[in-house]
């Protein structure tokens, strides 16, 4: 087995506001070039303090069609509802994967108690590509709390590797996934020593949402900056240099065509402008402001 | 950019790649950031706007403070104001961009100035003019005759991706009607088309 090797560490692109509730960095697909397949898009809400507000912010309602979004929360909580009924809130360390597929309408806004308090906001957004088979299969959601979330401790009170999706370890992860894909938060004290494997077709991402790591013994990275792995090797050791949370993303890419506008991810144009028509008429459903 | 203007003169007049380089050589680019306005009421300015990338909005405000929208223009529209870029009288409408927005200036000279290049293009300025007429004929007939669904059909017809691209109250506000009668409509579309 060889080490996977580390292609960059990437610092956060300049901010843009999503709605007025997400304050993001998105690592790609604009930000950077990356090869990040099944992974689309990337938007990082580093630590940001918002004041207090009886009105909520967020987003308004908006369609999906095509992909998942993963929302992962490590600071505030986000209140979420859709047009197939699901509708959840989450708190730091829980999960919220929503399938998009077929279609749905969504709004996402901070959590009312949040919002009339304010604090602290952190949030990671992932767009995950579905294969084409099931691009068009029917819309789920996965609300996945923190206490629900399987969980690695590691050994010499290292920390813990809670597994959102995949395998590590032989325990396997909470959300079910359309293609294989690995996802963890690696909650590490400091001097903890963690071992990954991915398959070196896989395409590979860590982000540092807290503290300080040593890559492959190399290569330092800090808190909000990504570290991307070339598709050569299959190992990599992380290493806490102080107390540190990491998001570890991998998954077998997706090797077919991409046409994406707005916010439909399918394979080819006319998919897409199918899309824009079975939204403008009501084909997703329908979900009040 | 001025290559996609010179594409969108190639697309409908019977010219080579080079005239329509050439006739569009002289004309200048300008780039608006989103809520940044480009005409106001009174101003005199004898052009008109060719969007390369982005979106406009031709709209005016009444005496109550209320926007009406006449008319929106995404990539490869045209958008002036008749009075001011025609007539030499200050303009009675507002023109904005909704997104940031990168345009071609086509002055009031450019037609005239350019028919020795390219002959045809004053019957295109009548075809586009005609057009232009065609299009407010029907918006007019819409306004004073079609129900708010109709309205709403017509524009998504005309304007498909802008849903994605605009605020419910803009649409109302360009079909004419109120930001609640237009989720009425929207409800009862998805109440008959969702399964």
């Amino acid at each position: 087995m060889k080490v996977k090797q580390v292609s960059a560490v990437l610092n956060p692109p300049a901010p843009h506001m999503v709605g007025d509730g997400f304050r993001v960095h998105n690592f790609f697909p604009s930000g950077y070039k990356l090869k990040m397949s099944p992974f689309f898009l990337l938007d990082y809400n580093a630590k940001i303090e918002f004041s207090a507000r009886n009105q909520p912010r967020g987003v308004g309602v908006h369609p999906h069609r095509g992909f998942e979004t993963v929302t992962i929360a490590y600071s505030g909580a986000v209140a979420h509802h859709d047009s197939a009924g699901n509708s959840g809130i989450i708190y730091p360390g829980d999960i919220q994967w929503m399938t998009a597929a077929s279609g749905i309408l969504h709004k996402e806004y901070h959590e009312e108690q949040f919002s009339k308090k304010g604090g602290t906001f952190q949030m990671v957004q992932l767009w995950v590509n579905l294969p084409a088979a099931f691009k068009m299969s029917t819309p789920k959601y996965q609300g996945i709390k923190q206490s629900e979330l399987q969980k690695f401790p590691l050994p010499n009170g290292g920390g813990t590797i809670e597994i959102i999706a995949g395998t590590y370890n032989s325990v396997n992860g909470s959300a079910t996934t359309f293609s294989p894909i690995e996802m963890y938060n690696a909650r590490l004290n400091k001097d903890a020593d963690v071992n990954f494997s991915f398959p070196a077709t896989y395409n590979t991402a860590f982000i540092v949402i807290e503290g300080k790591v040593k890559i492959n013994n190399t290569e330092i990275a800090n808190a909000d900056q990504l570290i991307h792995f070339k598709n050569e090797g299959e190992e990599i050791s992380l290493f806490a240099e102080e107390n540190s949370v990491v998001l570890i993303l991998s998954g077998q890419p997706i090797n077919e065509p991409i046409a994406q506008y707005g916010p439909f991810l399918m394979n080819t144009p006319e998919e897409i402008q199918q899309a824009i028509a079975d939204y403008n008429h009501g084909k997703f459903g329908y979900l009040e402001e | 950019m001025l290559d996609k203007f010179a594409n969108y003169l190639k697309n409908r007049l019977a010219i080579t790649q080079e005239q329509a380089e050439e006739a569009v050589s002289c004309l200048k680019i300008k780039t608006i950031k989103k809520g940044q306005i480009l005409l106001n009421p009174g101003d005199l300015k004898s052009e008109a706007y060719f969007v390369n990338s982005g979106l406009l909005r031709y709209f005016s405000i009444d005496e109550k403070g209320k926007e009406h929208i006449i008319q929106f223009a995404p990539e490869d529209w045209m958008m002036s104001d008749r009075d001011t870029s025609v007539f030499n009288e200050p303009s009675m409408f507002y023109i904005d961009a909704i997104e940031d927005t990168e345009v071609v200036i086509v002055k009031k000279d450019f037609f005239p100035a350019i028919k020795n290049i390219v002959p045809e293009i004053l019957e295109l300025n009548i075809l586009m003019l005609h057009n232009s007429i065609r299009f407010m004929q029907k918006r007019l007939n819409m306004l004073l005759s079609a129900t708010a669904e109709q309205r709403y059909l017509d524009f998504i017809k005309l304007y498909p991706n802008l849903t994605l691209r605009v605020p419910q109250w803009m649409i109302a506000s360009y079909l004419g009607i109120t930001p609640e009668s237009l989720s009425r409509v929207r409800k009862d579309l998805a109440k008959k088309h969702f399964k």
